[in-house]
């Protein structure tokens, strides 16, 4: 169907709408029209990526000088080639309709083995590829550097962006790291004496470019051609390589001493947290290395493989890293933490040293981001609370809207249980962890749930520690046993073979009716890229809440930061991290409005005001009074009530007017008054 | 496929399985980690004792860079002084240092280094430009390569010798000084430890705070329960509300504390301050030179003989008012008389 979006004709390839769509469109083209950025957070199974591609698509044809390209990162390789699908529909309409054959060239990068350096890249109109072509420098400087500044970015499933951020920015050296960059150091020397021999004139000839200074980058970047790397600090483009790093010897030299002064900074006996300044002090007192050459260090070293002509990059991934460290540490005096620890904390007796350079300011990498392209979109099923994004990437977009799913009918039951049956308090906070009546409860739950839920059951745990425990606990008392008498037990391990390997048999048992649960846990792999629709996941049974193991120094570190900085306190920085994740694991039932399911918080913390008010709002609006602090009887009674309902034949026809409309329904002017109660801005 | 009762217990048998296939894993690469630190560990080449045998083992490093264990050196060098077992260079014992680092070359590159530096300390600012710096900079890293890597050691010491002689007085100046960035990152340092002092000293008086509020609080709820007569449930309520309003008004008293860090002077507490003396200007000494004026006219009398050649006599003698400023009729009829002679010759030529 043609729509028309406050003028725009927008071509839409299906012929019934959601008005949740219309309505994410709206606001989407206000984005686009202010050039300003956007987080916008919309129900899971609506639609989101089809509204957006079309739109924005539309928005390139109508004003083609506006917008010139659209980037659109997505999180995992099956995400990507869902939009891809989604973009081919869109295509095909188009010729279908407009009679031309598009020029309109899209192009997918997946993984790095895919990896197109060709320079038609420049001229796609359309990008999609993951996060982390845009925000890991390393990649980036590869693969976004060239794109115009006109484009607009999405970021579709970005509720883990600032984690993202924080990962690509941060540093893990341990022992092993060590021992290779020395190998590549060795390496490199010998390179160099070859070199010499050989070709000495090649070396001259970086020395003599390297004297010049990098100018050619400063001209780039001040003519605006490239994204700036945030790890390529502008200072570095305005000066020339210091002298002590100038030749190729030197440089080597200069790598070693750097080398040996980490491996000594390993060997500690006990946990060392310091700040970005203090390292530089130490290691100039101990190796006599300034400021200034660190900072160069990872250009300096780029220089020189490409000079030494150095085809395979990946066997040098130590040394680069090693020097993308150095010129991070000397560069960013605040929002880096350096942490060495000893030994892991699970196993204190065996040395096991990590320095951890982690990052703490997620809006480090993405700040190039921002700054460069006229529109960022950042969208995704559970943003909420929305204000807390534009805070901890620092930015400030022109529109920051919640939408909400219209339904036919309530075709989802979030219940709240707080209680077992005996009257004890469901809880997964620590006291509790161990205490065998809230785990015989938790397992009573599951039991009674698998009586009643067809097909498949997915519970979630707050951690792999935490599930083995309750499993091997709920196995002495016999739980388990009576549980697999209705349905067939899987469970999620660190190993990803092991887990692809349960969940395909998990499947399949929900397929021929046995019925299966699937025992996995937040943050782990089923909870983020998985869905479970229809009978693959007839109810999500949230076991405690999930929130991050919080005695980690890291954690610690970027709690104190996030506090400093942006006055946001370390509590409402970890309930709204739990609640994000809850709200990811429950919201993997629900993938669409035929679809049903039961979404059971079993702990009584969620009943609480302060958690239940950062689950996204269309969950939210479906918890009253009537499903907080039930016991595990009452959620069963609810439902039943509740799965009998569902059972009941549904058409399409039941959805037509209400919660999915046609070209002419959307057009009337009772619908689209209702359309603009949708949006919920903040 | 999967039917019935059994398959169940197979799945029960498989949980428990990976539970113990998870155990040894971790276990395996802890042990891996643990050989690989055990065959890095190095050693004394003299007594061949590794720090796995003696955990106390010392190892030292002198000049040469080359590695003894604490206990050799004691023994090779009881008097004091002796050759490196290694490469023959006379060594003293006092010059053995603990090896910091695994490769004992970097002991000696930054023991040599530490030394260069002390001659070659000129700063950024002692160039004319940045390209020039950077061209000593480079020279500075060659003249530590050579003595490093043992390449013409006697050029370069001379070199170094000429250049120590040459600039004596730059050596000396930029003793006690800091580098630029050295000194932002001295700054930085101090803003980080006064932040984290005011952290510490904000948190002790806001707990401080809250606890004498709490206390009064109670004794408040405890004092109308003795006295009043309302009923108890009824104050416990208001007790109550009043207790939450206190917990959010210390939500709200975070008022921010600033320390003194600065002098009146606008120095920094604790910042060093250089005691050196001024440095003294040497300049050639000024000479007075009398003026000569040329005023194209007869020679005016000095001031000093206006009396005495009778100019004074018509002029208006000072009254002690005037001469209070420092006035006297002298010097107006000397201004008078200047004027009046000057340019009274017709220009030569």
């Amino acid at each position: 169907m043609k729509l028309n979006i406050e003028g725009l004709l927008v071509y839409f390839p299906y012929d019934y709408i959601y008005p949740e769509q219309y309505s994410y469109m709206l606001e989407l083209k206000r984005t686009l029209d202010a050039k300003g950025h956007g987080v916008l957070e919309m129900p899971s199974g609506t639609g989101k990526t089809i509204s957006l591609l079309s739109l924005i698509v539309a928005y390139q044809r109508a004003f083609p000088l506006e917008v010139t390209k659209l980037i659109y990162c997505s999180r995992t390789v099956p995400e990507i080639e869902k939009v891809v699908e989604e973009l081919r529909k869109l295509m095909e309409f188009y010729t279908k309709e407009t009679g031309e054959s598009n020029n309109f060239l899209a192009l997918a990068l997946s993984s790095r083995k895919n990896l197109c350096i060709h320079p038609e890249i420049l001229h796609a109109n359309i990008v999609v590829y993951s996060y982390h072509y845009l925000l890991d420098p390393k990649i980036a400087d590869l693969v976004s550097k060239e794109l115009a500044k006109k484009s607009v970015v999405v970021f579709d499933e970005a509720h883990n962006i600032d984690n993202v951020c924080i990962d690509s920015m941060s540093v893990n050296i341990t022992r092993r790291t060590l021992d290779r960059c020395q190998t590549n150091v060795d390496t490199l020397q010998n390179t160099i004496h070859k070199i010499k021999e050989t070709d000495a004139a090649k070396l001259r000839e970086e020395y003599r470019r390297l004297v010049e200074g990098l100018k050619e980058a400063n001209v780039a970047r001040e003519t605006d051609i490239y994204l700036a790397n945030p790890v390529l600090p502008d200072e570095i483009l305005q000066e020339a390589v210091p002298g002590s790093i100038r030749t190729a010897e030197h440089f080597v030299g200069f790598m070693r001493r750097f080398l040996e002064y980490l491996k000594s900074r390993l060997r500690v006996q006990h946990v060392v947290q310091e700040s970005a300044p203090q390292f530089l002090k130490d290691i100039f007192e101990k190796v006599c290395i300034d400021r200034k050459p660190l900072r160069f260090c990872a250009e300096r070293l780029q220089s020189l493989l490409r000079t030494l002509e150095i085809a395979d990059i990946a066997d040098f991934s130590a040394v680069t890293l090693i020097s993308n460290f150095a010129t991070l540490v000397s560069t960013y005096s605040q929002g880096f933490t350096i942490i060495i620890e000893p030994f892991e904390d699970r196993t204190p007796t065996i040395a096991n040293p990590v320095l951890h350079f982690s990052c703490m300011d997620p809006s480090i990498a993405i700040k190039p981001v921002f700054q460069r392209f006229q529109s960022v979109v950042i969208t995704s099923g559970t943003l909420s609370p929305l204000d807390i994004y534009p805070r901890i990437l620092d930015f400030r977009p022109v529109t920051m809207a919640s939408f909400t799913m219209t339904l036919a009918r309530t075709c989802l039951c979030p219940l709240i249980v707080g209680r077992g049956n005996d009257q004890v308090a469901l809880s997964s906070k620590f006291e509790t962890r161990e205490d065998f009546a809230v785990i015989r409860n938790y397992g009573n739950l599951l039991l009674e749930m698998s009586a009643i839920v067809p097909d498949g059951i997915v519970a979630f745990f707050t951690s792999y520690v935490y599930m083995e425990n309750i499993v091997a606990s709920w196995y002495e008392q016999g739980i388990l046993e009576n549980i697999q008498r209705n349905k067939l037990i899987f469970i999620e391990t660190q190993d990803a073979a092991e887990t692809s390997m349960a969940l395909e048999k998990y499947q399949e048992a929900c397929e021929n009716g046995r019925g299966a649960i699937l025992l996995s846990v937040a943050r782990g792999k089923v909870s983020e890229g998985i869905d479970f629709v229809h009978h693959y996941g007839r109810a999500v049974i949230m076991f405690g809440v999930p929130y991050v193991y919080t005695q980690s120094r890291i954690l610690k570190a970027r709690l104190e930061y996030l506090r400093d900085q942006f006055q946001i306190r370390e509590n409402d920085f970890l309930t709204f991290d739990a609640m994000r994740h809850a709200a990811q694991c429950v919201g993997r039932a629900i993938r669409g409005k035929t679809d049903y399911g039961l979404m059971i918080f079993a702990d009584k913390r969620y009943a609480r005001a302060d958690k239940r008010g950062k689950l996204p709002r269309w969950i939210q609006e479906h918890i009253n009074d009537g499903s907080l602090n039930l016991t595990v009887d009452e959620a069963v009674q609810l439902s039943k009530h509740f799965l009998r309902q569902m059972a009941q034949p549904f058409r399409q026809e039941d959805q037509l007017g209400l919660s999915l409309l046609t070209l002419e329904q959307l057009e009337s002017e009772e619908m689209l008054q209702k359309i603009t109660q949708i949006a919920h801005q903040t | 496929m999967i039917c019935g009762r059994d398959h169940g217990d197979q799945n029960t048998a498989q949980i428990v399985d990976l539970g113990f296939t998870l155990h040894r894993r971790r276990r395996n690469r802890l042990l891996k980690s643990v050989v690989q630190t055990e065959m890095d560990e190095q050693g004394c080449p003299r007594c061949k004792t590794t720090k796995y045998r003696n955990p106390s083992l010392k190892l030292m490093v002198n000049v040469c860079g080359h590695t003894l264990c604490e206990n050799c050196v004691e023994m090779l060098f009881v008097r004091g002084s002796s050759n490196c077992v290694q490469c023959d260079t006379p060594l003293r014992k006092s010059n053995f240092r603990v090896q910091l680092f695994e490769d004992p070359t970097v002991d000696k590159e930054v023991e040599i280094r530490k030394k260069v530096l002390k001659i070659y300390n000129k700063r950024d600012f002692d160039f004319p430009s940045l390209r020039e710096y950077n061209d000593y900079l480079e020279q500075v890293e060659d003249i530590v390569y050579n003595l490093t890597n043992n390449v013409d050691v006697e050029n370069t010491k001379l070199r170094m010798e000429q250049y120590q002689r040459e600039n004596r007085d730059v050596i000396q100046r930029n003793k006690a000084k800091l580098t630029r960035e050295q000194e932002e990152l001295e700054e930085l340092l101090l803003q980080e430890q006064q932040s984290n002092e005011q952290r510490r000293l904000e948190v002790l008086q806001e707990e401080q705070r809250q606890l004498q509020a709490k206390r009064k609080n109670k004794q408040a709820l405890l004092d109308e329960l003795e006295q009043s007569q309302l009923p108890a449930t009824l104050l416990l309520a208001q007790h109550k509300v009043r207790a939450a309003q206190l917990e959010t008004q210390i939500e709200q008293q975070k008022q921010a504390v600033k320390p003194t860090s600065l002098f009146s002077t606008g120095i920094h507490m604790r910042q060093t301050v250089s005691l050196q003396p001024v440095t003294k200007i040497e300049d050639v000494l000024y000479h007075y030179r009398p003026l000569q004026v040329e005023t194209y006219g007869p020679p005016v009398p000095e001031l000093e003989q206006l009396g005495r050649l009778g100019y004074l006599n018509h002029v208006r003698a000072a009254v002690t008012q005037d001469t209070a400023g420092g006035y006297t009729s002298g010097l107006a009829c000397y201004r008078a008389i200047q004027d009046a002679f000057s340019g009274l010759f017709p220009l030569r030529g």
